[in-house]
């Protein structure tokens, strides 16, 4: 027997050889093997974007998406909410990736010294309860949205994430009308888009550029990628000039859709004199002089929905510059202002110095204020001698009123009135404002927990501020059916001033 | 069977599974829908390839030596102080141009080399306005037997890309070569111009 089995060791030794053999190999394949596997109609679908090998991912944030790191920017914000000529940015963390189905985020922030206490997600009208243990926060989602993460009660590293819809109906790269950016980083000095062009730029590509579209038609820029202004210096350093990312001159059928603008040294995006502008799911964020959100002046037929905006200057901005205005509409918007106003039309209402100039027709609906730091929520301010009238603030929501003004000026909630200041052009002349409609708004919290003020002021009893209708109002848990709830100044020459 | 070599194999199988069992986990196992869009390896940003770059028309030359530079020249004629040797100087601040056409400027290499890129330029100066020559390149081994390397055409100089005009063809035994011009659209001449011949080659 002892020789029978010895001789069959050989073979054995071989077989248990093969199987050794066969382990590694399988080892070695599960870990170089792609991880693009078949698609599961019952997992979600996500796409991430690795950052530029130019840059680092955040040192101050961590994020995770169905376990996968994502690349995490440092974008410039602004703490000071006071005008400095020469302010200097902070830093905060943002990130994004596409997804359909539910998808669980978590996030550890390692900036944070002494760590995590309490974490809350803006705007809380999402409703989404974090779960926060060891430091790290997760939550699920199963909408695409912005999702702004606060820790500790404090605005220090607030976390953005940008979920974005899964980007479909991709351009073709071979069409002679696209120019279609791959992902990585990018420089050039401006793209200029002529009519019936397409800018895509690819979710994963970074460009140092602004793009201008100047006098054309039919025009698009889209994709889910990132422009970025940083290596620009401040707009207004010497030697140095505004580098607006996207700049509508005179233009008509425009349609943006998908980008994120971060570190620009100016305005972020900007339409003058145009018309027929379409904007959805666009991402700003800012925290340099002069840095608005939209802004824009002397357009007509504008729509922007579903789309965020962080700004250190104007969050959402209407003026007359050369012409009237008409029929913009702002709707389901996310605001963080860090400066100035969050939904302004002026002061510019005439720089153009045009023929009864009018703005109308105006539209700010679904309006979620995640932080006002300085000036009016809501605010018309009328510097020239235009006509400004049919406007309407419906479903405001605000989580965090701190206006702390200018010295204690400028620290109103909402603020209606004509007033001659440096940026008014016409100085012998007053305009009006009239048929003002706030339906539903909401204040859930305020600098010092108090209602605050509120301005409605007239010119004189020829300009006057008439017809302003509010109702559904509600602060600190209140509602407000009274102009003295509301510590509302309403001068002489404000007519029918009403609040139910 | 040697106990150590079972010890080891089945060591070596039990690791190898636990690590390909964790590999599956962790990356994503086979029913993942992730995908992770890449980026490229760069130094520095770029311009981007699908973004028309002015200075891409610049016409570059090869980095070989430039065969024809300070070579004896022949030209069947030249204007005022307009020299052919202006052509093979090493700049292209002076110039030769032709008194009429046709009109041929010949180079005698310091040998046979296998020829593949004649390059002809204008002064690159933004003053020199865009114009088109007509003419066609030929090369020989004994200065007799000519050839034609490249057919004659009429070619653009423009100085927004810099006012040359590079032409590339199969490599081609040649000690002499020779350009041979029958027009030029610019407006204040009459003749060829040419403020560098180029040639390269091994």
């Amino acid at each position: 027997m002892k020789n029978e089995n010895k001789q069959k060791s050989p073979l054995s030794a071989v077989l248990l050889g093969i199987m050794t053999v066969a382990c590694a190999a399988f080892a070695i394949f599960m870990f170089v093997r792609p991880v693009e596997a078949a698609h599961n109609p019952d997992l979600p679908t996500v796409i991430l974007y690795d950052g530029p090998s130019t840059m680092a991912t955040s040192q101050s944030a961590r994020i995770w998406v169905e376990g996968h790191e994502l690349f995490v920017f440092d974008v410039m914000v602004n703490h000071e909410h006071i005008w400095n000529h020469n302010t200097i940015p902070s830093r905060t963390p943002m990130a994004y990736f596409c997804f359909e189905g539910e998808v669980t985020i978590e996030v550890e922030v390692p900036g944070l010294a002494q760590g995590i206490s309490e974490v809350h997600i803006l705007p809380a009208a999402l409703g989404i309860t974090p779960t926060l243990y060891n430091n790290r926060v997760s939550f699920t989602i199963s909408e695409p949205g912005f999702f702004t993460l606060i820790y500790n009660d404090h605005v220090h590293l607030a976390t953005h994430i940008f979920a974005n819809p899964i980007d479909t109906d991709i351009p073709d790269r071979d069409d002679p009308n696209v120019i279609f950016i791959d992902p990585g980083h990018w420089t050039l000095d401006a793209i200029v888009l002529e009519s019936n062009q397409t800018l895509y730029i690819s979710g994963g590509a970074v460009v140092t550029s602004i793009v201008l579209v100047d006098n054309a038609e039919n025009v698009t820029i889209r994709g889910r990628g990132v422009i970025c202004g940083y290596g620009f210096p401040a707009w207004n350093q010497p030697g140095a000039y505004a580098r607006v990312p996207i700049d509508i001159r005179s233009s008509r059928d425009i349609t943006a859709e998908g980008f994120i603008l971060i570190n620009g040294n100016a305005w972020k995006f900007n339409s003058y004199n145009s018309r027929d502008l379409f904007a959805s799911n666009i991402k700003i964020i800012s925290g340099r002089q002069n840095g608005d959100g939209f802004t824009f002046q002397s357009c007509r037929n504008h729509h922007v929905v579903d789309s965020f905006v962080r700004t250190w200057d104007d969050s959402l901005v209407i003026k007359n510059y050369a012409g009237s205005s008409d029929n913009i509409t702002f709707e389901r918007i996310q605001i963080w202002t860090d400066l100035a106003q969050s939904m302004e039309i002026g002061y510019e209402t005439n720089m153009g110095l045009t023929i009864n100039p009018t703005i109308s027709n105006i539209t700010f609906r679904d309006i979620f204020v995640l932080y006002n730091n300085h000036k009016p929520i809501i605010s018309i301010h009328n510097g020239d001698d235009a006509l400004i009238y049919n406007i309407l603030y419906q479903n405001i929501i605000v989580d965090n009123a701190f206006m702390r003004g200018d010295h204690g000026h400028n620290n109103e909630l909402i603020e209606f009135n004509m007033i001659k200041t440096h940026w008014s052009t016409v100085t012998d002349e007053w305009g009006q404002i009239r048929d003002v409609v706030i339906d539903g708004l909401i204040v859930h919290r305020t600098l010092y927990g108090t209602v605050p003020m509120s301005n409605f002021w007239g010119h004189n009893e020829y300009h006057t501020l008439e017809n302003v209708t509010m109702r559904n109002i509600y602060i600190l848990g209140e509602r407000i059916t009274t102009l003295q709830q509301l510590r509302a100044h309403v001068n002489p020459y404000a007519f029918n001033i009403v609040i139910y | 069977m040697n106990k150590v070599y079972v010890i080891a194999c089945c060591t070596v199988m039990v690791v190898s599974l636990a690590l390909g069992i964790f590999a599956f986990v962790t990356r994503g196992g086979e029913d993942s829908n992730i995908t992770i869009v890449r980026t490229p390896a760069q130094a520095e940003a770029e311009w981007p390839p699908a973004v028309f770059n002015p200075m891409s028309l610049i016409v570059e030359l090869p980095e070989t030596p430039n065969l024809a530079e300070g070579r004896p020249v022949h030209a069947t004629s030249f204007t005022d102080v307009y020299v052919p040797a202006n052509a093979v100087d090493g700049t292209v601040t002076s110039y030769w141009e032709s008194h009429g056409f046709p009109a041929d400027f010949t180079i005698t290499l310091d040998g046979v080399h296998q020829v593949s890129t004649v390059a002809v330029s204008v002064n690159p100066s933004l003053l020199w306005e865009a114009r088109s020559q007509a003419f066609e390149v030929l090369v020989s081994t004994d200065n007799v037997n000519f050839n034609t390397v490249v057919p004659h055409a009429l070619h653009d100089f423009d100085p927004l890309t810099g006012n040359t005009v590079r032409l590339d063809f199969a490599p081609t035994a040649a000690q002499y070569v020779r350009v041979h011009f029958t027009a030029n659209t610019a407006t204040r001449t009459m003749g060829a111009q040419a403020a560098a011949i180029r040639v390269f080659g091994s």
